[in-house]
C-alpha cells in the first residue's frame, strides 16, 4: 500500500463542548471543510468510511448517519468501530479500498457526540458482573500504577506530559482546552482514578474530522500538495488484559505490533519519524506509548518528556496538536483528527505549532486499554 | 456422636461509634456497633461466615446448608441456595431458609443436628446472619449490630457434643416487622424483656438441663441471645445460674444485638476457653425460646474457634452517622446499572458464583474467565475446570472516584490468585493505604449492584489482615 494512496483534503471541526451542534452537523462541518480543502464536490466521492464508537440515542448508529448528514446516497458507506482506534482504523480501511483498486476517491469521517449523552464520561460497557466498576481512567490507571511501581516514576513525570500537551494545544484554535497548565496545577487537581488527577485525563469532547483520499497517481489533479500514506498497521490483543496472568502492565503489545506493521510497510524505523500524534488519553499513556512505538527503550518514556525531547522543539515532537489531552477526545473522531494534524504539519500549515522540516509523521491510537492499536505513517513525498 | 465440628463468626469491618448516633438525635450512648457495608447483607455476611467456618475443609463433604435470618435480602428467593453455590457445595445438598424471629439461628442449628442425628444428612452447615434496620432516632437503632455466625455439624471431629434440647413456644408480641414495614418494630421493651424473654428463655434452659440431668450450677457457660444484657442476666438467674460466673459476656458494647447469629456467636466465644467435659448452654428467643445443651469434647483444645476479639479487630470507623445511613440504604445511594440476566447467570454460574476458571491441560496455565482456547499456548478445548483460591496478592490497582458505586473512592485491583489465575475485582472494606502493589487480599462474596429490580452478587477483594 506504500505510496499508493494520497491524502488530498482534510477538515476538522472545533473540538469541545459543542452543545449547539448535533452529530450530523459535526459530520457536515468536517466533510465540507475537507471537500473545500481538496477542491472537490460530494459527487466526486465514490465511497465513504465513518468511524464512530458509541451507538446513537435509541440504538445503532450505522453508515446511514453519514449518508443522511451529507445526502451521500447510492454508494458504499461503511461504519467502523474499533474502540479508541476507531478513527485511524476507518482511515486505514479507506486506504485499503483505494490500494485494492476498487475506488479512486474516498471520504473518511471520524465523528463523536459525547456531550449529548447527559452522563459523565463514556458509558460503561461489558459484562454485567466481571470487571464491573471499571472506568476508562481506572483501566489505564491499573497500568500506570504498575508501571510507576516498576520503574520508580512519580506523578511529577506524568504531569510534564500534561504541561507539554496543553502548551501545544493553547496554540491550536481548534483544540478543546486552549490553556496552558503548570505542573503544580496538574499535581493538585482532584484525583479521578489514582494516580490520575483531573488534568492527567483528556476531556470528553464533541468533534469530527474528515480526510479525502485518492489514488496517488491521481493526486496531482487536486489543489493542495498531496500527502502520501506510507504505512498502516492495526493490531488487536485481549480486551480483558486484567485477566491475563502473563501481562506485565508495562506497555501494550497491540501498539508494538501495529507499529511493526506500519514501519515494515513504510520501510522505515521509529528513528525516521519526525513527529507523532500519539494517543494520550491519560498522561501515562503517552509515556508508555512512545516506548511501544520505539521512540525510546521501555522504561525511558518518562525521561523523554523530562528532557524536553517530545516538546515542539525537541528531536521527536509528540502531539504538536495538543493531543487528546488538550485537543480533546471525541473517541471515533480522534484518529482522523490526528491524520488531519499530520497533513497540516507535513504541508507546513501548522503556524506557531509547526514542526520544522517535517517529512514523516505518525498517528497512533490505542483503545481498550491495549485491546486495539492502529498506527498510520504519512509522508510529504 | 453428633455435634458441632467447627464454628466461626463474621463481623462487618465498618463500625459506628454510638456517640455519633447520640450526636445526631440527642441523648447519650456508649460503645460501638458493627455496620454492614453498602455491599453487605444477611446473605453476604452468612457467606463470609461459612467461608471462615470451612477454611480449607472440602465443601463436597457437606450435604445440607441452613440459612437463618430475619433480614434476608429476599422475601421470595431462597438464600441458602445462593450461599451453598458460592461455597461450592454439591448440587445435591439439602438447603433451607429459616426466619420469622431471631430464634431462627438456633432453629436452623437444631434442624441440622436433628438431620445429622437422623442420618438424613452426613454433615451440615448452618449460617445465621442479620443486618436488621431500626427506625432512625429509635432506641433500637443504637443497640442493634450486624454480624453472622456459621456452624458445621457432623459426626466426625465433634468439638461440642449435643446433649439435650428443649423449646417453649407461645404467641408473645415483642419485636415484629410486617410485610409492609422496613424497620423492626418493638413493643414496650421492659415488659417484653421480663414477661417474654426472661420467662421463656429460663423455662427452655431449665427444661433442657433437666433432660440432660445437669444441675444449673454445673453449667460452665450460658450463651444467651438477648434483647439486652440486663435481660440475659435476669434469664440466667431465673434458670438457677449465676450471671456473674456463668453468663457469656454480651457483644453489645463492641458489636450490638446481632439477631439470628447472636446465640451462635456467643457459643463460639464460650468454646474459646471451655475445657473438655464442660457443659455449655445456648438459647435463643422470639415467641418462645429454644435451648440446647452441649458438652465440650477432647477434640476442642486442638480445634478452637478463632476468638471473637480477632474477628472484631481492625474495625473501620465510619466518619459520620450519615455514612451509616447511606451504608444501610436509608439514604439512597446506588445508581442503577445493567442486570446480569437469569440466562447469563445460569450459563456462567460455575464461573461467576462458584468461581471456577480454566486450567490448560497442555501448558498448565490457569485462566479466568473460563475459555475454550488457551491464553498461553492456544491449545483448543484442552481446558479443565479449576477452582480459584479465595486469596491472592494485588498485582496492580487504582483508587477510582469516577465509578458509579455507592462509596468513593472505590479501589479496584488486579489480583494474582494463590495457585493460579488472575482476577480484576472491586476492593471493599479497605482503609487508606491498604490497597497497594503486593498487598495480600482475600475474596468475599458481595452485593455488587442493583438493577432491573433485583440484586446482583459477585466476588470482591478485601485486605487480608493479619488476624482476620
Amino acid at each position: 500500500m506504500k505510496d499508493q494512496v494520497a491524502v488530498i483534503g482534510v477538515g476538522c471541526t472545533k473540538f469541545g463542548d459543542r452543545f449547539e451542534r448535533g452529530f450530523e452537523d459535526l459530520i457536515c462541518d468536517a466533510a465540507f471543510a475537507a471537500y473545500e480543502d481538496a477542491g472537490i464536490e460530494a459527487a466526486d466521492i465514490q465511497a465513504a468510511y465513518l468511524g464512530t464508537y458509541l451507538p446513537g440515542p435509541g440504538g445503532g448508529k450505522a453508515a446511514v448517519s453519514l449518508a443522511d448528514a451529507l445526502r451521500l446516497y447510492d454508494r458504499p458507506i461503511t461504519r467502523v468501530e474499533n474502540y479508541c482506534a476507531t478513527g485511524t482504523d476507518a482511515f486505514r480501511n479507506g486506504c485499503l479500498a483505494i490500494a485494492a483498486g476498487v475506488h479512486d476517491v474516498v471520504l473518511v469521517v471520524g465523528a463523536e457526540k459525547l456531550k449529548d449523552r447527559g452522563g459523565r464520561g463514556i458509558p460503561r460497557l461489558g459484562h454485567p458482573l466481571l470487571a464491573r466498576g471499571n472506568t476508562a481512567p481506572g483501566l489505564f490507571a491499573l497500568a500506570a500504577n504498575r508501571y510507576m511501581h516498576t520503574f520508580g516514576l512519580g506523578r511529577e513525570t506524568l504531569a510534564k506530559v500534561a504541561v507539554k500537551n496543553h502548551k501545544n494545544g493553547a496554540q491550536n484554535p481548534k483544540a478543546h482546552l486552549q490553556m496552558e497548565v503548570t505542573e503544580e496545577q496538574v499535581l493538585k487537581a482532584p484525583i479521578i482514578a489514582w494516580p490520575f488527577g483531573l488534568l492527567d485525563c483528556c476531556p470528553t469532547t464533541d468533534g469530527a474530522a474528515a480526510a479525502i483520499i485518492c489514488r496517488a497517481d491521481l493526486a496531482k489533479r487536486f489543489k493542495k500538495p498531496a500527502v502520501l500514506v506510507k504505512g498502516a498497521g492495526l493490531a488487536v490483543a485481549t480486551g480483558r488484559p486484567y485477566f491475563d496472568p502473563t501481562f506485565d502492565y508495562l506497555g501494550f503489545r497491540s501498539t508494538q505490533a501495529a507499529a511493526r506493521q506500519a514501519y515494515a510497510m513504510a520501510g522505515i524505523t521509529a528513528r525516521d519519524v519526525d513527529f507523532a500524534e500519539v494517543h494520550d488519553c491519560f498522561t501515562w499513556t503517552e509515556i508508555s506509548n512512545v516506548e511501544d512505538l520505539g521512540f525510546c527503550a521501555k522504561g525511558e518514556g518518562g525521561r523523554l518528556v523530562e528532557d524536553g525531547r517530545t516538546a515542539l522543539g525537541g528531536d521527536i515532537p509528540v502531539n504538536p496538536s495538543g493531543g487528546l489531552k488538550s485537543f480533546g477526545h471525541p473517541i471515533g473522531a480522534s484518529g482522523v483528527r490526528m491524520i488531519y494534524e499530520c497533513v497540516v504539519q507535513l504541508r507546513g500549515e501548522a503556524g506557531s505549532r509547526q514542526v520544522k522540516d517535517a517529512e514523516l509523521g505518525l498517528a497512533h491510537n490505542v483503545g481498550g486499554p491495549g485491546a486495539v492499536s492502529c498506527v498510520v505513517v504519512l509522508g510529504r513525498s | 456422636m453428633v455435634g458441632i465440628t467447627r464454628i466461626a463468626t463474621y463481623f462487618p469491618r465498618r463500625r459506628l461509634d454510638r456517640a455519633l448516633i447520640a450526636k445526631a438525635w440527642g441523648g447519650r450512648a456508649a460503645g460501638t456497633r458493627t455496620v454492614a457495608g453498602f455491599d453487605e447483607d444477611a446473605l453476604t455476611m452468612a457467606s463470609d461466615a461459612v467461608r471462615a467456618c470451612l477454611e480449607s475443609t472440602d465443601p463436597a463433604g457437606f450435604d445440607a446448608l441452613h440459612f437463618a435470618s430475619t433480614s434476608a435480602p429476599y422475601a421470595e428467593k431462597q438464600v441458602a441456595s445462593v450461599i451453598a453455590t458460592a461455597a461450592d457445595l454439591p448440587r445435591q445438598a439439602r438447603v433451607a431458609d429459616f426466619g420469622g424471629s431471631v430464634r431462627a439461628g438456633l432453629a436452623a442449628l437444631s434442624a441440622a443436628l436433628d438431620a445429622v442425628g437422623a442420618g438424613s444428612a452426613r454433615a451440615a452447615l448452618v449460617a445465621a446472619a442479620d443486618a436488621r434496620l431500626a427506625e432512625p432516632e429509635s432506641e433500637l437503632e443504637t443497640v442493634l449490630g450486624d454480624g453472622a455466625a456459621a456452624v458445621a455439624v457432623g459426626r466426625e471431629g465433634v468439638v461440642a457434643e449435643l446433649v439435650s434440647a428443649a423449646s417453649v413456644s407461645e404467641e408473645f408480641t415483642c419485636l415484629w416487622r410486617t410485610d409492609q414495614q422496613r424497620y423492626v418494630q418493638v413493643s414496650e421493651p421492659r415488659f417484653g424483656a421480663t414477661y417474654g424473654y426472661a420467662r421463656d428463655v429460663a423455662e427452655a434452659v431449665t427444661a433442657a438441663l433437666r433432660k440432660a440431668e445437669v444441675p444449673p450450677g454445673r453449667v460452665t457457660r450460658l450463651a444467651l441471645g438477648a434483647p439486652d444484657a440486663r435481660a440475659a442476666a435476669e434469664a440466667a438467674k431465673r434458670a438457677g445460674c449465676d450471671p456473674a460466673r456463668q453468663l457469656e459476656a454480651s457483644l453489645v458494647a463492641e458489636a450490638g444485638i446481632l439477631g439470628s447469629g447472636e446465640p451462635l456467636a456467643l457459643l463460639s466465644r464460650s468454646l474459646e476457653t471451655a475445657s473438655p467435659g464442660d457443659f455449655l448452654v445456648v438459647a435463643a428467643w422470639g415467641e418462645g425460646a429454644d435451648a440446647l445443651v452441649f458438652r465440650a469434647t477432647e477434640r476442642l483444645p486442638a480445634a478452637r474457634p478463632r476468638p471473637l476479639a480477632d474477628r472484631l479487630a481492625h474495625g473501620l470507623a465510619l466518619p459520620s452517622y450519615e455514612r451509616y445511613l447511606r451504608a444501610r440504604g436509608v439514604l439512597p445511594a446506588e445508581p442503577m446499572g445493567e442486570p446480569v440476566t437469569a440466562m447469563i447467570e445460569w450459563k456462567e454460574l460455575k464461573q461467576d458464583v462458584r468461581l471456577y476458571g480454566s486450567r490448560c491441560e497442555a501448558c498448565g496455565l490457569v485462566q479466568y474467565p473460563q475459555a475454550r482456547v488457551c491464553l498461553g499456548c492456544r491449545a483448543q478445548d484442552r481446558m479443565a475446570d479449576h477452582k480459584l483460591a479465595k486469596r491472592g496478592q494485588v498485582f496492580t490497582f487504582t483508587i477510582d472516584n469516577l465509578a458509579p458505586v455507592a462509596e468513593h473512592p472505590m479501589p479496584m485491583a488486579v489480583v494474582d490468585v494463590d495457585g493460579g489465575g488472575r482476577l480484576y475485582l472491586q476492593v471493599t472494606d479497605a482503609a487508606d493505604g491498604e490497597v497497594k502493589v503486593g498487598a495480600p487480599v482475600e475474596l468475599t462474596f458481595r452485593r455488587l449492584h442493583e438493577a432491573a429490580g433485583n440484586r446482583n452478587y459477585f466476588w470482591k477483594a478485601r485486605p487480608a489482615l493479619a488476624s482476620s
